[in-house]
């Protein structure tokens, strides 16, 4: 332990030196008591955000011997990745921080020594509780939470972030991957909607994973078995990744999906294929008439928006009795020309011609056209099929787009075209087609102007001023998580318009500096914050940075009763309708950590706000599931806590067990028997159709919530005489504000000569997302070195050709914002103008383990200027043009 | 009598390694040895170029090349099919490791720990007794789960339900039946090794 050699060193009278490396850590011999024990205990995989697999831990002797699926289980039925096997490793890693740690050395970086000072829980937890006191004194919004990866599974946090007072909640995993928006407006549901696979028979998947580097076992299983049966898979994407593998590749160079996309739509508008007519008419705003002013037209009687009556002649309210709604046409209403939104939807996609989408994006435009023509064969529009005796419209057809698409200036259009593209075709909710992932219920209803309501990220900020917020939300008022702008904030405070400083920084499981663009300024913007506690596995980046470190448990070791958190990445019949309770039993704590959810609870005793109205216990007793709402776990009725009384983390499962609306009023004496709970929901309320069918509701075609939050916008900035911060010409803002989807250059499209590739990037099979230090597990480690083609940057063969590179040369990359540098790896599986750097290497520190040191960082290659996120999720651009030369050794 | 086999859909393989990291958890070997791995190659040119996948444990052959070359009866073949290496008689010869057309075997040299600056972790010290430093290893198809009548733990692992086990001499068995109706094949038919591991729909 460091704490040890640390004492042993200051008593012969010598200055305490990085220990991590230069002494090897000896573990402690095994307990005797344990020795001769066997035990097995019912475990949840930690080791990716999903982290749903349910496992069986067995332990020899008091160690730790194997982890694997548990066979009789859902999700994941006994199958378990590469990562939940190598979990392990991260239990006994020497290079865990294990006992609470104080700065000695005022000097902060990455390569900067802390001297950490060993103190007990006591002292280190009074220290932060002083410091913290006086910040929430102060102004609480002085107080960033900054959540990640690392740990999503804590009970708690949320309920101190708002005992303590603070709107700064900030997630590091958001900005790289902003998904949301669009499956928020048009499907109500978060985190976002995706191919319902088990009878999707054509899916065109862009700029995602489908399972094998991302969720791994149940959606792996699921993908096989919709390959299997013959769904066919069209993945355009600049890699030939897994998938595309197993399904048609359509190569398209990075950042451009756009372009792809709206040409698509116009193919599906203007060149005579069938639409699904009843859909557009009955199910979406797509025949509202809409006023010269670009807003629905209104009755203004009711104030309600209004269509047009082919047969009788007449506008009337949406909500009115038509005989036949009409879909097209211009028509004078009160001396107003109105047309209808799919008129005016069409004639914007007029001039997107697959001719015009191939120069941009390097498909051919017969290709664009092909898929298109297939898609809408395939979607069989008119058909039904009967689940559970109700009759749903069958759409085996769906179009998805993810981080590759969506990550760019412009890439919320991308999103949004996709869903018009689904929607010309009816498939929204229904059996085969595109299908939210989250809470089955009734998630369609429809607000006051007889759309789906926009909820989670659809649903906009307030606007205030000066801003609370410290990551902007007032000025990205759909944003997904804005840890880069929080960054850029603590650096320009003046220029945000914050009228209050960071005084404290908690990090809870993120890693602002390994998981954003230019890790340069998160150190930088650390360094500038007073006081940073790190709630620490590993001496990560942030936890470098910190003053104090309170150990946390790693996942083995800590407690856990949670419900099956929603699928995230592709759908099936096979886990879409389950609840399930189920736990994880802890391993004993290997060091002197604790549990992050019992950390919080000291905190807040200290601070006072555990206890009482608005405390911590308060805020839990009217806490809701934020994926799965009503589903989830809730406290109710003689289960709520008295917030004046002290509980264990057992307890407080053992309520919240009791009180769940699927389960049958048992608690967690009966789960440790069993294992889990398990309700099946009938099979026909899969599909969220099933709560709203027919004509109950409709989506959104035409995206005039859009423009109002970009109206509102504009009005509030123009009251305060401002812009959004960093953004001089404000129209570039607006015009990602427009209710129809249009073309947007993004930063990328046009560079400066020499910038002649665009840098790309996915996940592994061997890193999914930042938690326990997978990327440098020793058992991940082995493996993903070995694998070329993820350990390396890659490049297409033609164009390494070109540039004159051989295999294993060391070349950097180096875009306008940043450079990095690693080993070539030449393959046929890349689009010529992208270079591949996989996974999230490089950075690292000083008393971390090695092994997160190695590799290229692509994320030093993003852009920071607000000019190049998009302006409507504040999403980083994911393709920055780079040039590429040969490292000169000297 | 059962002969114990292992039929592998590479259509359904996504090549996300499970079933070597499950090999790993179960054995518990040390770095550099892997009982099973999986080949990822490309085939075709861009833009039509694909990855492949080729998961490959030992083909526990019906005339193994390994126990032919065996000098002291070490490596041994059951009747149930299996291919396995009695320890305490391996003298590492090494003439098995190289004459394994598969690559299946490695030798034991010595024990390196997972952490390669730090001591052993206690999961290491736990699983190092059940390795002979100087010994011939290789995949054991899992034999101590068999014996408790489980699977092999790549099998049961996999997400993909790419893999099936059972017995290649029941024709009623599902890996009889996948082989009839997929037509398998195994890896360098031509030397008449005779793996135990069948591959379909590659």
């Amino acid at each position: 332990m460091i704490g040890n050699a640390y004492q042993y060193l200051r008593k012969l009278g010598k200055t305490p030196q990085p220990l991590f490396e230069s002494s090897p850590y000896r573990w402690k011999a095994v307990d005797p008591a344990q020795k001769g024990t066997r035990r097995t205990l019912h475990g949840i995989c930690g080791s990716c955000m999903q982290h749903d697999c349910a496992t069986l831990v067995h332990v020899e002797d008091g160690i730790v011997v194997k982890i694997e699926g548990n066979p009789e289980s859902p999700p994941n039925y006994g199958s378990l990745c590469g990562r939940g096997r190598s979990e392990i490793m991260s239990l006994y890693n020497p290079y865990r921080v294990k006992t609470p740690l104080v700065r000695t050395n005022p000097e902060k970086g990455l390569d900067v020594d802390p001297m950490w000072k060993e103190v007990t829980w006591e002292e280190a937890l009074d220290l932060v509780a002083a410091r913290l006191k006086k910040v929430r004194e102060k102004d609480p919004r002085g107080l960033v939470v900054c959540e990640g990866f690392g740990n999503r599974e804590t009970l708690l946090r949320k309920e101190f972030t708002k005992a303590f007072g603070t709107p700064n909640e900030v997630g590091t995993h958001g900005p790289l991957c902003t998904i949301h928006y669009a499956s928020c407006l048009v499907h109500a549901a978060f985190p976002e909607a995706i191919a319902e696979m088990e009878h999707c028979r054509y899916l065109v998947s862009f700029g995602r994973s489908l399972g094998p580097n991302f969720a791994t076992t149940s959606a792996t299983r699921r993908f096989a078995k919709a390959i299997d049966r013959g769904m066919k898979l069209v993945v355009i994407d600049p890699r030939s990744s897994y998938e595309a593998s197993k399904g048609e590749w359509i190569p398209i160079r990075p950042g451009s999906d756009l372009a792809f996309l709206l040409a698509m739509t116009h193919v599906m508008l203007h060149e005579g294929l069938p639409q699904d007519v009843p859909f557009l008419k009955n199910r979406t705003n797509a025949p509202y008439l809409i006023g010269p002013d670009g807003n629905y037209h209104r009755d203004p009687a009711t104030g309600k928006p209004m269509m047009w009556d082919a047969a009788e002649r007449c506008a009337r309210t949406f909500d009115a009795a038509f005989k036949e709604i009409s879909l097209e046409g211009a028509y004078e209403i009160d001396g107003c020309l109105c047309r209808t939104a799919f008129d005016l939807i069409r004639e914007e996609f007029g001039a997107y011609t697959p001719e015009w989408a191939e120069p941009i994006c390097t498909v051919p435009a017969d290709t664009i056209r092909r898929v298109a023509r297939e898609f809408v064969d395939h979607a069989c529009i008119g058909s039904t099929i009967e689940i559970d005796g109700f009759t749903f419209p069958f759409r085996p057809a769906s179009v998805n787009t993810h981080r590759g698409v969506n990550n760019h200036r412009g890439g919320t259009y991308a999103d949004l075209t996709g869903k018009l593209i689904n929607m010309l075709v009816g498939n929204i909710e229904v059996p085969g087609g595109c299908v939210g992932d989250s809470q089955r219920g009734p998630l369609l209803a429809p607000d006051a102007d007889g759309v789906v309501k926009p909820q989670f990220e659809a649903s906009p900020m307030p606007f205030k001023f000066p801003p609370d917020h410290i990551d902007c939300h007032e000025f990205y008022p759909n944003k997904h998580t804005g840890p880069h702008l929080a960054i850029k904030a603590i650096l320009e405070p003046e220029k945000y318009h914050h009228d209050y400083g960071v005084e404290a920084w908690l990090n809870v499981g993120g890693n602002p500096i390994r998981k954003n663009a230019r890790p340069e300024m998160a150190v930088a913007a650390l360094k500038k914050v007073p006081f940073v506690v790190s709630l620490a596995y590993h001496m990560d980046e942030t936890t470098m940075m910190a003053d104090v470190v309170l150990p946390e448990h790693c996942s083995l070791e800590r407690a856990m009763v949670t419900t099956l958190p929603p699928p995230h990445q592709t759908t099936g019949r096979d886990v879409c309708g389950l609840h399930m309770a189920y736990l994880r039993e802890p391993v004993p704590a290997l060091f002197n950590t604790k549990h992050m959810d019992d950390i919080l609870v000291e905190l807040a005793d200290r601070l006072g706000i555990l206890h009482g109205k608005g405390g911590l216990y308060d805020h839990l007793n009217h806490k809701q599931d934020r994926h799965i709402l009503a589903d989830g776990f809730a406290l109710s009725g003689e289960h709520r806590l008295d917030p004046d009384r002290r509980y264990t983390l057992e307890e407080i499962y053992d309520r919240q067990l009791k009180s769940w609306s699927r389960g049958d009023g048992r608690g967690l004496e009966a789960l440790r028997e069993e294992g889990r709970f398990v309700h099946w929901a009938p099979r026909k309320e899969f599909y969220t159709y099933y709560f709203f069918p027919g004509s109950t509701t409709r989506h959104p075609f035409y995206f005039q919530s859009l423009k109002s939050v970009g109206d509102t916008l504009r009005t509030n900035l123009a009251k305060q005489g401002i812009t959004v911060p960093g953004i001089d010409d404000m129209e570039t803002i607006f015009d990602l504000y427009r209710p129809i989807p249009h073309w947007v250059e993004n930063s990328e499209i046009r560079a400066p000569e020499g910038f002649d590739c665009w840098a790309i990037n996915w996940r592994t099979p061997y890193y999914s997302s930042d938690i326990g230090n997978i990327i440098g597990n020793p058992w991940l480690v082995e493996l993903c070195d070995e694998d070329l083609c993820e350990s390396s940057i890659v490049m297409n063969v033609s164009t390494a050709d070109r540039k004159g590179f051989k295999e294993g040369d060391r070349i950097i990359v180096e875009s306008r914002y940043g450079k990095t540098e690693g080993r070539l790896h030449r393959t046929e599986l890349l689009h010529p103008d992208a270079v591949g750097i996989p996974g999230c290497f490089g950075l690292g520190t000083k008393l971390g383990n090695p092994s997160n040191r190695r590799g290229a960082s692509w994320n030093s290659l993003l852009p920071l200027d607000d000019k190049t996120f998009d302006a409507v999720s504040a999403g980083i651009e994911s393709a920055p043009r780079v040039k590429v030369y040969r490292k000169e050794t000297t | 009598v059962i002969r114990y086999g292992m039929v592998i859909d590479l259509l359904r393989c996504v090549g996300c390694n499970s079933c070597t990291f499950a090999c790993r958890a179960e054995h518990g070997t040390p770095p550099g040895i892997q009982y099973h791995r999986v080949k990822k190659y490309e085939v075709g040119k861009y833009p039509t170029a694909k990855m492949r996948f080729l998961p490959m444990p030992c083909m526990h052959c019906q005339e193994p090349a390994c126990l032919s070359v065996c000098p002291t009866g070490a490596t041994y073949r059951r009747d149930d099919g299996l291919v396995l290496i009695d320890e305490t008689k391996c003298i590492g010869c090494r003439y098995c490791v190289v004459s394994c057309p598969y690559s299946s075997r490695q030798f034991l040299r010595k024990a390196v720990n997972y952490y390669p600056s730090h001591d052993a972790t206690p999961y290491e010290r736990q699983k190092q007794p059940e390795f002979t430093l100087g010994t011939a290893v290789k995949c054991d198809f899992c034999v101590k789960r068999l014996a408790q009548k489980g699977l092999p733990a790549c099998v049961e692992t996999c997400p993909a339900e790419a893999r099936t086990f059972g017995d290649l001499n029941d024709p009623r068995s599902e890996v009889s039946r996948l082989i009839a109706d997929a037509g398998g094949s195994v890896l360098h038919a031509e030397i008449g090794t005779g793996p135990s591991v069948y591959y379909i729909r590659g």
